[in-house]
């Protein structure tokens, strides 16, 4: 059988076929960031001075740059440059994007009626959108892996493996968590730009409490409130996943989607 | 034998906007039937409540002994459908969308081909790409193409021209003739009174009558418009069974003819006529038959 034909199987394959373009956009923006970065460490690890020039700087700013000690290592870096901004945006977006067209779209491109005249419950609709979702992610997020391995061997240093991987499958968690969320509210409501814009606050004000919350004492035990606190206040690439917080951010995921599949089963879809 | 479908006292209700009330209708298995009313009476209504797209306020529809809410998947494997406007991917082909669609069922897509042929619609163009009349083609392909036990079409033909909704209606005819139960909604009477057997007049999100075809067909009034070649009087048209407001001006006689115009015809015949019209019974006119009875029974109730 040809191979669009196989990607008609169910909505699943159907699903992937869909996001194929984004999903190579996508990739492709996650090698380049592997690339960039890692081919930029080398020139912050020979420059004179620049640990003495972090420890200078303001609370706030080093929050967000992270531990000036760790900084011109390898990893401490990457924890900066690809794990604490440019990769949660790159992953989060896809991530969203691709959980609010996942029913809310068809919902609002009209697909979804003629869609559900077929013999497929809904809940079996949702969870066949998830799991296209997860998988589109996990190439999203194999990507970013691989532009940083290879970086790191082009540009010649040592990269810990365990701590790279640990650091993207905790990256894909929190895209995950923040994709089904888009997901799940576009289930339960029908509505994309709800949806969209739900996930994106959740993680917007995520990155932000998570930033200054951890400079500001006497909020610093609030911190747990953020989804970005789950995915890397342990910076992960140095120090290792932290297994209850990734067990947390499927927590989230499993708990919105049951809800979603729960409130999609009973409401009415629009035409 | 189970009936095809079965609403008991089925009532929806959008927030405080009416949907349809209390319906209670049997549809026989193997039966054409169609549910004719004005756009807004609550026909789509009836049908996204059987495919399960919304949940009844209170009552329910069986569908082959199937509840309709959670036996959904079940009666969608037995159901064909198509609605008045076909809305789906754009972006994919003909082929692709009913290769996605037959993956859902059976698989097969020897009919899909069978139908695309009979009604002359390209399998390689893009959704987006066709007339509204062909894209309705690719509903129709897709709702029979599995050979679904139960058709549910509704408003079926409005995109299609006169030529193809004469196909579509012999294609239909056929599904019956093999033992398919149809059920048809519409607001055009020469609609259902081609493809069904019986027919429910929905108003306002109530069944007013339910009535075979041919008992419909007497019941409705008939414009007729006589032109003579002589001047007529009211004294020459007393007393003919079924017509009513008879108004005559010099050489023209205008009325309502309910069921067989033939008493009518024969008494004109003895004038010369030099032009007769007789307009297609209009639901309207459907409606006021039907209404004028309920409307008499009402007044015969007051004491």
């Amino acid at each position: 059988m040809r191979l669009g034909a196989l990607m008609l199987r169910n909505v699943y394959l159907k699903t992937l076929r869909d996001s194929r373009k984004a999903l190579f956009f996508y990739s492709l923006g996650g090698i380049a960031i592997g690339l960039y970065t890692t081919l930029f460490y080398p020139t912050i690890r020979d420059a004179t001075g620049f640990t003495d020039f972090l420890e200078q700087l303001p609370e706030v700013l080093k929050a967000m740059i992270g531990d000036a000690d760790t900084y011109t290592t390898a990893e401490g870096f990457l924890n900066t440059e690809v794990f604490s901004f440019m990769g949660p945006l790159v992953i989060g977006v896809f991530a969203i994007i691709a959980g609010m067209s996942a029913i809310a779209g068809e919902e609002e491109s009209h697909t979804l009626d003629q869609l559900l005249a077929n013999p497929i419950s809904r809940t079996s609709l949702l969870l066949q959108k998830a799991a296209a979702l997860l998988t589109s992610l996990t190439g999203v997020s194999a990507a970013l892996w691989i532009g940083l391995m290879a970086g790191s061997k082009i540009a010649g240093f040592d990269l810990s493996v365990t701590g790279t991987t640990q650091a993207v499958i905790s990256l894909y968690a929190l895209g995950a968590t923040l994709g089904l969320i888009a997901l799940s509210i576009g289930a339960a409501t029908g509505r994309k730009s709800l949806a969209g814009g739900v996930a994106a606050t959740v993680g917007i004000t995520g990155f932000l409490l998570d930033t200054f919350l951890s400079v500001v004492e006497l909020l610093e035990p609030a911190r747990f409130i953020s989804v970005f606190y789950y995915f890397n206040s342990n910076d992960v690439i140095i120090n290792g996943i932290n297994l209850a917080h990734f067990f947390i951010l499927a927590g989230i995921s499993a708990a919105v989607l049951a809800i979603a599949a729960w409130r999609f089963e009973r409401r009415d879809v629009s035409i | 034998m189970t009936a095809a479908i079965t609403t008991a006292d089925l009532t929806k209700f959008y927030g405080k906007h009416r949907g349809v009330v209390n319906l209670n209708l049997e549809i026989r298995d193997g039966e054409a039937f169609g549910l004719l009313g004005p756009n807004g009476a609550g026909k789509t209504t009836c049908i996204r409540l059987f495919l399960d797209f919304i949940h009844p306020s209170t009552g329910s529809a069986t569908i082959f002994g199937l509840d309709s809410q959670t036996d959904s998947v079940q009666i969608k494997n037995l159901t064909g459908y198509l609605p008045g406007e076909f809305l789906t991917y754009e972006h994919m082909t003909v082929f692709d969308l009913l290769l996605y669609f037959a993956n859902m069922r059976d698989g097969k897509l020897e009919r899909a081909y069978e139908l695309a042929s009979r009604f002359d619609l390209d399998l390689t163009r893009k959704i987006g790409e066709l007339s509204r009349g062909n894209r309705q083609k690719v509903g129709l392909v897709q709702a029979f193409m599995s050979n679904p036990r139960l058709l549910i079409l509704d408003e079926p033909s409005t995109g299609l021209d006169p030529l193809l909704q004469q196909e579509f209606h012999k294609l239909v005819t056929e599904e019956i003739e093999t033992g398919k139960t149809v059920f048809v909604s519409s607001h055009v009477l020469s609609e259902v009174e081609v493809i069904c057997d019986r027919v429910g007049i929905i108003r306002d999100g109530s069944i007013i009558t339910v009535e075979e075809v041919a008992t419909l067909r007497e019941r409705a009034l008939t414009r007729v418009d006589i032109e003579f070649g002589e001047p007529v009087t009211p004294a020459d048209f007393e007393n003919i069974s079924g017509t009513t407001n008879i108004e005559i001006d010099d050489y023209r006689l205008t009325c309502n003819v309910t069921g067989s115009i033939d008493p009518l015809i024969k008494k004109a015949a003895l004038k010369t006529v030099t032009r007769i019209q007789s307009g297609q019974p209009g639901l309207e006119e459907l409606f006021l038959a039907y209404y004028s009875e309920n409307d008499e029974t009402g007044g015969s109730d007051a004491p």
